[in-house]
């Protein structure tokens, strides 16, 4: 006896779905067409270097972040303030780094001067993406570690794996480019 | 006494400054004119303890979330929870009474 309620029920949502579907198709064109104000908006940057639509419409402003498709906000990173090339800080496939590495990185940190660091492990397109996921998440703990360790304030921490290349991975150079931390300092 | 006429003028001028906009909303129009590209902005920490940029542009403001480059919200902890921080009331030299 429930069974049959159940398929009618959800045969009558289906039907309400269709025609609510029907409905926003038939007059979205339309709508399209009919409104429309121009609002050109301007850009303004950030502190950080990252984009925002603003618009002043007299007595009212507005602001919104000018955001990629995928999310990410559109910034010129002007404070990226290190990229530390992993060659020199970890051997192949590792995330320990040695003394030597260790003095460098505190002594970046020391000489920053800002508030707080952004850390974010990068890798080339060798091997697969989930290992580089990981392993550049590894190498950002690793460098995020030896800042905490002085005392510097982290505010993020993540591993992008392969998947914002800075160069071409398709050669050399651009393989070595591509494997990196990068550092951002909040100011 | 200010003449009637300075009056009527300075209204006309006040009208003019706000009444028409138009299509193009990238200038702060009227008293202290300026392109909004050149704002400066100050940090409003939400009750999260999340970043935002916040701007007092004489009769506009505005705020924006600061983000990672990912998209996430940036919580570095520069001041607490419902504080703000920073010249975000050097942007217009029009007075903040309220």
């Amino acid at each position: 006896m429930a069974q049959p309620n159940l398929n009618k029920m959800r045969t009558a949502i289906g039907g309400l779905l269709g025609a609510a579907l029907l409905a926003v198709s038939l007059a979205a064109p339309a709508a399209a067409q009919d409104s429309g104000q121009v609002y050109q908006p301007t850009i303004w940057i950030d502190p950080d270097g990252c984009e925002h639509w603003v618009m002043d419409d007299g007595a009212e402003g507005f602001m919104t972040p000018n955001l990629q498709r995928n999310g990410d906000p559109v910034c010129h990173r002007a404070e990226i303030c290190g990229v530390m090339p992993t060659d020199q800080l970890f051997a192949t496939d590792r995330y320990e780094i040695d003394a030597n590495g260790r003095a460098t990185l505190e002594n970046f940190f020391r000489s920053a001067n800002a508030f707080g660091f952004m850390i974010y492990g990068h890798t080339d397109a060798r091997a697969s993406d989930e290992y580089n996921m990981t392993l550049s998440q590894n190498r950002a703990n690793a460098v995020a570690a030896v800042a905490q360790g002085i005392g510097a304030r982290v505010v993020d921490i993540r591993g992008f794996g392969e998947r914002r290349p800075r160069a071409d991975n398709t050669t050399v150079e651009g393989l070595q480019q591509n494997r990196r931390v990068e550092v951002y300092c909040l100011r | 006494m200010i003449p009637i006429k300075t009056i009527a003028f300075g209204l006309v001028a006040i009208t003019a400054a706000c009444g028409q906009i138009g299509d193009d909303k990238s200038v702060d129009r009227g008293v202290n004119a300026h392109h909004l590209s050149t704002m400066v902005a100050g940090i409003w920490v939400d009750p999260n303890g999340c970043d935002h940029w916040i701007i007092d542009d004489g009769v506009e403001g505005y705020a924006d979330a600061r983000l990672t480059p990912d998209g996430r919200p940036v919580c570095s902890g520069v001041a607490p929870p419902n504080t703000v921080i920073g010249p975000f009331q050097q942007g217009s030299p029009i007075p903040d009474t309220l």
